[in-house]
């Protein structure tokens, strides 16, 4: 089966490549080729996934990999491989087949894009680029595709690039993460200088397996870190960057700017999660030192972002700030030892908040492009299929206890938390966050779903634009297409090819959680390698009882209050304002102003950089300018003095004696003029330089 | 010696098959087709040509046992038979270009000389005998200096190759003087045992003036500076393909062939190049060549208007890279020096195919007749940016791991670690100067606009199909450098 792994992201890099050139109008062939492709990719990871229960089914969890030398430098040679393990099986299969419904979504969320084709090019080359990610069996090729998803996503995130917002939010995106992107290379980099090797797996001599583990372990650099703490923590770097964590989770929030379903792979489900599954995947390699930091910036980032949603009024951005706090989880997942809960959660959410994101698509689509949830309301009844698909992704989000499956990842995640040796902090932060999610999922929920529409009446709708970045041609476009066609304004529910794959997802939101509970932990004993045996007593032990009760009075009193602060807000026909603001105007202030880490970056960070850029132009000018002019005028002197020699002296010379040849009437005898002798002078010249140059080294005169 | 003719025959069948094809190229076009289209005549010529290179390759494919027959006379391994595909492989696209180039009514003549020179070229490759490795230089020149006469119609043609001809017989003389000057210090025709006898000679200064007669005559057939003087002329007279296989073909079997003659020949000679560890030998020689040839070649392109001198002069250039890898020596240089004359070749071959199918319609290359081709003839220009970009060394294309492997080779090499550093420093130097020049052309292609009245190109499939075929291999050979790489080491072990 490893044989065929490079099926995978194969599969649609060859469709990236026909988009890329088959001509513009061709949408249908653009979209059946990415979908095409991106299915028949799921079936092989589904294949893959298959063979790996099968060799599972044997002891320990099953590995198999190939290798093989990408290019040869005297003895090194540079190897390149991918491996097929429980871990690269789960993820292919959760990123095609998330992808392939996400892919379906997006034919009818663009269908009125005129850059539909390059829309599908761009998400396909996305697509291999992540599986790419995920089968690699060796940082470097992990760190090309990382380095490639990157790129997409910039290109997706400005893929309405006309519209400044958007193309400063792919700017911010690119640039933010190259600061983790950085960290990831270092760390790389100093790997590869210790162990000599970057593939993972390979025969005992791969850089995961124990003896480079050991080695690394056994050396310390300042401060008597362990090497393998500060190699564990630059990459952790890298992650902190993809994976939004704090202080670099500023750039995710921006990125909705691109079109929803974007936003629902990569920036919910898939590349974001590339960090998690890169530390996951490195998991040997981290030390105790390392995780901890690891376990403080999640648990941080899980509370830190969650208390920025509370204050937010765009319902992507809502959802943007939920990502954040739930890739905090996960990291703090792998940091307190909960790899498998971690992994777990990573699969559960992607599923969730896909559906999140395309059921916010939809409402979008349904309410004429509108993202701000003042101006929604009682969606219910014109969304029904939208708003219980919605319901369901919101209660998995949430954590409603035993029938969602975000409720068994999260409560593993608290568990592994509460018994963490090393301190009570995350667990803490943890039930914290967990009370914010629900309760800002509640308001949201509530005023998108629930009170009256507030949206743009026919009447009303000359009133001031709500977010300058909503202001977009094609949108604006089709907005009107949508009115001239209803004949009014009120939201109307999206097409099959948008609401099936939310059914789907919503299915998959509910069903995943039973993989993963306490009495039969499937998911735990695939990973690891565990035996697997179905025990309802477990779900009753005290630790994990206590645990569960705390995250369900956490989740309940999350909603409950949310319930009590929005559910009747949104009756009236003007919103009144929010219950939070009257209460503390300036938290909430603090709190939708983002704690001002924007602002804060902008003065230091930012400033910084700008000055140093004036400094580097004043050199530039002043300074360098010189000595390219100089140096300039010095190459095109000899490049006209050579130009001189060759044609003037030689062509020249040479084209006068064919025209005297000519002119006598071929006297054969004027070649012997001049001419030639001068070809043999250069040769003899030449020759004796030669002869000189040795003798001279030679020591003979 | 041989024990018996068939087991020689068999040996040497695959150079057999071509002179055998050139001579049914003959008399198919004179006897058989005498007075027809002379399309119709290239096509059948071409066809012929090409399934006498298949035939051939196919017998090349069964890497052999290693042998050495009459004192090197034919040398058979695995890593001769390797290049000997190549140069099938480019001959073979040359023939393919030259069927829709038209440049001459003397259909038959000319593709049995373009098999001949190929002849030429593989003897080349496979001799490590002074007489057989002039014979087969001479039929390898010889049959070019005809193939660059052959427009007849142009005077430009005619120049070229009397220039070509007086140039290359001054320096085959110096070289036969050369020859035998180390004969008669040798007693010897063989390089190895001539490295036996000189190693115990040291410098004299007869084999001095030897040496220095032999460079000459390769340096002629590499173009390296002082030598370089015919190629501008040549490349921008000849006909296309007589230019392309003089670029490709010529270039592989006679960097093979100088670094043979080099390292086994002159082995105990080499001397030293290091900055500031000056010492006689082929090693500095050949390290001033290339140094000279990388700054003319690079400042001389750069004040070009015609494509096609613009190739000559980035040709030489890359003469003075690839001279680097001589410098360096030893297996990786060896190795570097092939992967990189491979690549190049293929890349020659291709940006000359493009300029081929420009200048059938715009009359002449230069380079403001490229303006706006990217929009004339997507495809080509595509692949056009894909030669360009890969001879200035631009990842991930072939022509970057050619230098990444040469220049690594050339800084580690010798007993002086990063003795030439210098050579190096400088060549990488140069190498940025020419990404001016080549993307000078690029300009053109891609953001200029096109001459009003200019439509589509109309290029034949056949040739659209071997240069995208050129440009697609030049890209696999960059993004997976170790498919030739891994197979020259394989063979360089074999061999040895």
């Amino acid at each position: 089966m490893v044989g065929l792994l490079w099926l995978i992201p194969f599969l649609p890099l060859l469709a990236a490549g026909v988009i890329a050139v088959c001509k513009r109008p061709r949408r249908r062939l653009a979209a059946g080729l990415a979908i095409g492709a991106m299915g028949l990719s799921c079936l092989v990871a589904l294949a893959a996934f298959v063979a790996s229960l099968q060799g599972h089914a044997a002891a320990g969890p099953a590995r198999e990999y190939l290798n093989f030398s990408w290019f040869e430098i005297g003895s090194t040679s540079v190897k390149l491989g991918w491996v097929l393990d429980p871990l690269t099986a789960l993820m292919a299969v959760m990123v095609t087949f998330v992808g392939s419904l996400i892919f379906i979504y997006s034919a009818g969320y663009m269908a009125s894009d005129e850059n539909f084709t390059r829309f599908f090019g761009f998400l396909s080359l996305f697509a291999a680029a992540m599986l790419g990610l995920v089968i690699a069996n060796s940082l470097l090729l992990l760190f090309i595709c990382w380095e490639l998803v990157g790129l997409t996503s910039y290109l997706l995130i400005g893929f309405w690039f006309h519209k400044p917002s958007a193309a400063a939010a792919a700017k911010k995106a690119f640039i933010t993460t190259r600061v983790g992107d950085l960290c990831f290379f270092v760390g790389m980099l100093w790997l590869y200088s210790q162990s000599g090797t970057l593939l993972f797996y390979d025969h005992g001599a791969g850089c995961l397996e124990k003896s480079a583990l050991e080695k690394l372990a056994v050396q310390t650099t300042f401060e008597g870190l362990a090497l393998s703490t500060v190699i564990g923590l630059l990459l952790f770097g890298g992650a902190v960057g993809k994976s939004g964590q704090v202080p670099l989770h500023v750039w995710l929030p921006d990125a909705m700017e691109g079109p929803t379903p974007v936003s629902a792979l990569i920036h919910a489900a898939t590349m974001v999660a590339a960090g998690v599954f890169l530390m996951a995947r490195v998991y040997p390699i981290l030390t105790p030192d390392a995780l901890t930091v690891i376990a403080w910036v999640g648990a941080i980032t899980a509370v830190f972002a969650a208390l920025i949603a509370v204050a937010q009024t765009d319902i992507k951005r809502i959802l943007a700030y939920s990502t954040v706090s739930q890739l905090g989880y996960m990291m703090m997942a792998l940091g307190v030892g909960g790899y498998v809960a971690g992994v777990f959660h990573l699969i559960t959410h992607a599923f969730f908040k896909a559906l999140l994101f395309m059921g916010a698509g939809s409402v979008i689509h349904g309410c004429h492009e509108e993202q701000d949830i003042r101006r929604m309301g009682g969606l219910r009844q014109y969304l029904p299929a939208t708003f219980l698909t919605y319901a369901i992704g919101m209660m998995a989000l949430a954590g409603v206890p035993v029938f969602f499956s975000g409720f068994w990842s999260k409560d593993e995640i608290l568990h592994a938390a509460s018994i963490w040796p090393v301190s009570h902090g995350p667990f803490l932060l943890g039930l914290v966050g967990a009370f914010l999610t629900a309760f800002y999922m509640t308001r949201q929920v509530a005023l998108v779903f629930w009170g009256k529409y507030r949206g743009h009446q026919p009447a009303a709708h000359a009133g001031p634009e709500p977010e300058p970045g909503s202001a977009h041609p094609r949108k604006k476009k089709s907005a009107a297409g949508h009115k001239a066609a209803h004949g009014h304004a009120l939201p109307h529910e999206s097409p099959p090819a948008m609401v099936w794959p939310l059914k789907i997802l919503a299915a998959g939101a509910i069903l995943l959680g039973f993989l993963g509970t306490p009495a039969w932990p499937w998911f735990h004993s695939y990973l690891t390698g565990h035996h697997l045996s179905l025990e309802l007593g477990r779900l009753f032990e005290s630790g994990t009882l206590g645990v569960m009760l705390l995250s369900t009075l956490a989740v309940a009193a999350g909603i409950g209050s949310g319930w009590k602060l929005y559910g009747r807000a949104g009756q009236t026909r003007e919103l009144p304002p929010d219950a939070l603001e009257t209460f503390q105007p300036q938290v909430f202030a603090v709190l939708r102003d983002k704690f001002r880490v924007d602002e804060i970056y902008q003065a230091t960070v930012i400033r910084a950089v700008a000055w140093g850029g004036e400094f580097c132009h004043w050199l530039d000018q002043f300074v360098w300018q010189g000595c390219v002019r100089i140096l300039a005028q010095l190459t095109l002197g000899l490049a006209w003095i050579n130009r001189a020699i060759d044609e003037l002296l030689v062509n020249r010379g040479f084209d006068r004696v064919c025209r005297r040849i000519q002119d006598s009437g071929g006297r054969v005898a004027s070649l012997q003029d001049g001419q030639v002798q001068h070809y043999l002078r250069v040769i003899g010249v030449a020759l004796a330089m030669l002869v000189l140059l040795l003798a001279w080294g030679g020591g003979l005169w | 010696m041989i024990s018996n003719y068939r087991a020689l025959l068999a040996l040497l069948a695959p150079e057999t098959i071509l002179v055998v094809t050139a001579l049914l190229v003959l008399v198919a076009d004179l006897g058989l087709l005498r007075g027809r289209d002379p399309r119709r005549r290239a096509t059948v010529a071409a066809m012929l040509g090409g399934l006498g290179c298949f035939l051939a390759m196919a017998f090349l494919l069964q890497p052999p046992e290693p042998r050495n027959l009459l004192d090197g006379m034919l040398v058979v391994n695995p890593l001769t038979q390797l290049v000997k595909q190549y140069l099938l492989f480019i001959t073979f696209g040359t023939l393919i270009l030259a069927v829709e180039s038209r440049c001459t009514c003397h259909v038959g003549e000319y593709f049995a000389l373009l098999i001949l020179a190929t002849v030429g070229f593989m003897f080349m490759v496979s001799s490590e005998n002074l007489l057989m490795i002039f014979v087969s230089l001479e039929l390898a020149s010889l049959s070019l200096y005809i193939l660059t006469a052959f427009a007849r119609q142009t005077l430009a043609s005619a120049e070229a190759a009397l220039k070509y001809y007086l140039f290359g017989g001054l320096s085959a003389a110096f070289m036969l003087f050369g020859m035998s000057l180390l004969y008669g210090l040798t007693g010897e025709i063989h390089l190895a045992d001539i490295a036996d006898h000189t190693r115990s000679l040291g410098l004299d200064p007869l084999l001095i003036l030897a040496m220095a007669m032999i460079v000459v005559g390769l340096g002629f057939k590499i173009a390296a500076v002082p030598f370089q003087l015919w190629a501008p002329d040549v490349y921008q007279g000849a006909p296309v393909p007589s230019a392309a296989l003089i670029a490709s073909g010529s270039k592989v079997a006679s960097f093979f062939l100088l670094a043979k003659v080099a390292m086994v020949g002159f082995s105990g000679l080499e001397g030293s190049g290091g900055w500031g560890q000056f010492q006689a030998g082929w090693v500095p020689l050949l390290a001033v060549l290339a140094a000279f040839s990388i700054i003319l070649g690079n400042l001389a392109a750069l004040a070009q208007q015609s494509l096609k001198r613009l190739l000559a002069y980035s040709a030489i250039a890359h003469a003075g890279y690839m001279l680097t890898g001589v410098v360096a020596g030893g297996e990786s240089g060896l190795v570097s020096l092939l992967y990189y004359v491979l690549t190049y070749a293929l890349t020659a071959v291709g940006a000359f195919g493009v300029v081929d199918v420009v200048e059938a319609q715009a009359g002449d290359d230069r380079l403001s007749s490229f303006a706006g081709l990217s929009r004339r003839a997507p495809l080509m220009s595509f692949c056009l940016l894909v030669f360009l970009l890969s001879l200035a060394g631009i990842p991930p294309l072939a022509g970057f791991f050619g230098k990444f492997y040469m220049f690594s080779a050339a800084a580690g090499a010798g007993q002086h670690q990063l003795g030439m550093l210098w050579l190096v420093i400088l060549a990488i130097a140069m190498s940025a100067v020419s990404l001016y020049y080549y993307l000078q052309v690029l300009k053109q292609v891609y953001v200029s606009a096109p001459a009003p009245a200019a439509g589509r190109l109309v290029i034949p499939l056949p040739v659209q199909v071997v240069i995208a075929c050129l440009a697609l291999s030049v890209i696999i050979l960059g993004c997976f450098p170790n498919l030739l790489a891994g197979k020259l080491l394989l063979a360089f072990h074999g061999g040895h």
